[in-house]
Order: C-alpha cells, then sequence, then structure tokens
C-alpha cells in the first residue's frame, strides 16, 4: 500500500497536522494485509519538519517496522528530518528508491 | 488598526517609531508614500503600506519586533505580522514558502528555511497553549530583501517550559543548552522537543544564522558552532526571540 504524503499538503510542519494525517490514514490502514509493506511517498512535498514527522512517521514505524518503506527523496528538510528521528529514536528506516 | 482600515500619521509615526513629521518628509520624498483622499486633506496609510515599508526596511521591522517582545505594555502591530493562532501562522509559513520557492538560487535549500522557521513558530504555540501571559499568539515577519526572518512570541520563555520535565534546570542558558542539545519537552511525558535540536542542525550544516533568545540568555549559531554557548543579554525577554538569516 502506497500513502502520498503530498495528499496532507505541501507545507507540514506542525504536530497537530501530523496528528490529523495520522488519524486520517487508520481507514485506510485497516486494509493493509499482514505482509504487505507501507510505503510513504513524498514526492510532491515542500517543506517538512519533525514535528509533523514524529506524529505521523514515529506512530507508524512502530507499528510496522520494517515493513514501513519509505521512498527516498531529495528534499533536504525531508532528509534531515528523517534523520534526526533515526538519531532519536535510535533506529533505523527501511528505505528504497523510487 | 482602525475599523476603517486607515491608519492615521499618528499611529502610523508609533507602529515605525519615527517621529510623525519624519513621515511627512518621507511622504515627500517618496520614502514612504502617505495616502490622501484630496490633495489638502489629512494624511493616512492603509495597513499594506506599512508593511510593505517595514518588510523592505529591516532595521524598523526589527525594531517593532523588539518592542512588541520586549516591553510590557502592548505595542500596536499591523496584522500581517501578527500571527494570533497557529493557522494563521500555518497559512503566513506557506505564503513565505512560496516567496522563497519563486528565487532560483534558494532552489535546492528553502525547504530547510521553512522548515526552521516552522519548528520555532510552532513551538511557540505548543508550548504556551493555555499559558500564554499576556497576549497570546507570535510576531512573524521578514524582509526577503535583507534575507532575514524574525519571530517572537511573549510566551513563558524556555526556562519555564522545561522546568516542568528538567525541575533542576537553574538559568536560561541552562534551558537552552538543554534545548538546542538535548531530546527534552516541556510537554512531557510525551516525546516531543526535538524542534529546536533540529534548528541546530539545521544551521550548523547549512550557510544560515540563528539568534535566539529567552529569558536572560541567548545564544548565536551557525556554520561555525561547534559547540553551542549561551551567553547573557542585558535585556530580559519573557518569551522567546529568534532571528533567521539566510
Amino acid at each position: 500500500m502506497k500513502i502520498e504524503i503530498k495528499k496532507f499538503g505541501k507545507t507540514l510542519t506542525s504536530r497537530d497536522s501530523g496528528q490529523e494525517a495520522y488519524k486520517a490514514v487508520q481507514k485506510q490502514l485497516e486494509e493493509l494485509k499482514k505482509d504487505e509493506e507501507l510505503v510513504l511517498d513524498f514526492a510532491g512535498v515542500n517543506t517538512f519538519t519533525p514535528s509533523w514527522g514524529d506524529e505521523f512517521i514515529t506512530p507508524l514505524h512502530n507499528l510496522y517496522k520494517q515493513r514501513l518503506v519509505l521512498i527516498k527523496s531529495q528534499n533536504p528538510s525531508i532528509a534531515a528530518t528523517l534523520e534526526l528521528l533515526t538519531e532519536i529514536y535510535q533506529t533505523e528506516f527501511n528505505f528504497k528508491e523510487k | 488598526m482602525a475599523e476603517t482600515g486607515k491608519i492615521d500619521i499618528k499611529q502610523a509615526a508609533a507602529i515605525l517609531k519615527v517621529n510623525p513629521e519624519t513621515l511627512r518628509r518621507w511622504d515627500r520624498n517618496n520614502r514612504l508614500k502617505a495616502r490622501r483622499d484630496t490633495p489638502t486633506a489629512h494624511r493616512y496609510y492603509f495597513e499594506v503600506d506599512l508593511a510593505d515599508f517595514l518588510a523592505d526596511n529591516y532595521k524598523y521591522l526589527a525594531d517593532l519586533a523588539f518592542r512588541w517582545a520586549f516591553t510590557k505594555e502592548s505595542v500596536d502591530l499591523p496584522d500581517s505580522f501578527y500571527c494570533e493562532d497557529s493557522f494563521v501562522f500555518k497559512a503566513r509559513l506557506s505564503k513565505l514558502e512560496n516567496a522563497l520557492l519563486k528565487e532560483r538560487a534558494l532552489a535546492d535549500f528553502f525547504p530547510l528555511i521553512t522548515s526552521v522557521v516552522g519548528e520555532i513558530g510552532n513551538n511557540s504555540f505548543d508550548h504556551n497553549i493555555g499559558h500564554w501571559p499576556d497576549i497570546p499568539g507570535i510576531f512573524f515577519g521578514y524582509s526577503l530583501k535583507s534575507r532575514k526572518i524574525i519571530l517572537a512570541d511573549r510566551g513563558q520563555g524556555v526556562l519555564t517550559t522545561l522546568k516542568r520535565v528538567k525541575p533542576d534546570l537553574a538559568s536560561d542558558e541552562e534551558a537552552l543548552l538543554t534545548a538546542f542539545t538535548q531530546s527534552i519537552s516541556g510537554r512531557g511525558p510525551e516525546k516531543r522537543g526535538n524542534g529546536l535540536k533540529y534548528v541546530r542542525k539545521v544551521v550548523v550544516k547549512n550557510a544560515m544564522d540563528l539568534f535566539f533568545q529567552s529569558g536572560q540568555a541567548s545564544v548565536k549559531i551557525n556554520k561555525k558552532s561547534v559547540d553551542i554557548k549561551p551567553v547573557k543579554e542585558k535585556k530580559y525577554l519573557t518569551g522567546t526571540l529568534a532571528i533567521i538569516k539566510y
């Protein structure tokens, strides 16, 4: 299953909107099959921050671990945010190229 | 601001902290053009006139931000620089993002600027919600010409918010050091408080300068900053003030 992050906006900065986005995908996630990957695609996002990411990506990563797959992005705010979350939670994200 | 949207010369002078006579001179020499309904009527301005002037004249913008952040009294702010809640801030941040992405030289860089501004501004709201001492919300202004962005709040400041989860913090300097270097938050026990850590990492790695003050302490961070070294400021600031240069 793939989630296009841009559907939540191009400027994703606050914890509130990260929480809202997380709530919004819950119904969709019920359809995720047992061994299916959950792919997050950041294409089209302009600005991304740890506040938003921590409310959306962190809980998904806690739930799905390595089944959560992040498509690599050239956007520096996405790269810097994921780097910080990796450092804080002492974890590794499962990345893939486009 | 007046209901009509008109700002008389006395109000405009107070906002810019200049003499009304200076404004008359600026009108005559076109530095800041006033409006008049008839050639002999009183001069007035619309908010957009002052906002455009401030965006082009960083010195006056910074002075307004400092007065708003540091004084106990209420300072009349043009609406364009005041974000009463996080929704207004979000909309203004998108506007800044749009302006930055039009600058070709910033094509690979603007997301980092917007994300740093977003983290600092949202921090003000997240840490002060329900606890604003007097005026809620933040000052958010920028000069694209000077490549400087100012954010300020009249909240409780970093020390007060961090003391909730780290009661042994003894000074504003310690609080700033913690905020910029440790993963901790005033809104614990939730896992929060990574915002200023992110800001430091991005500023150090990129062509940005940051000045950040809260209480009586400030930090300056740039590419050369190996360590965070808070220093004591002369003037006390209840909330926070950040200046980003890119």
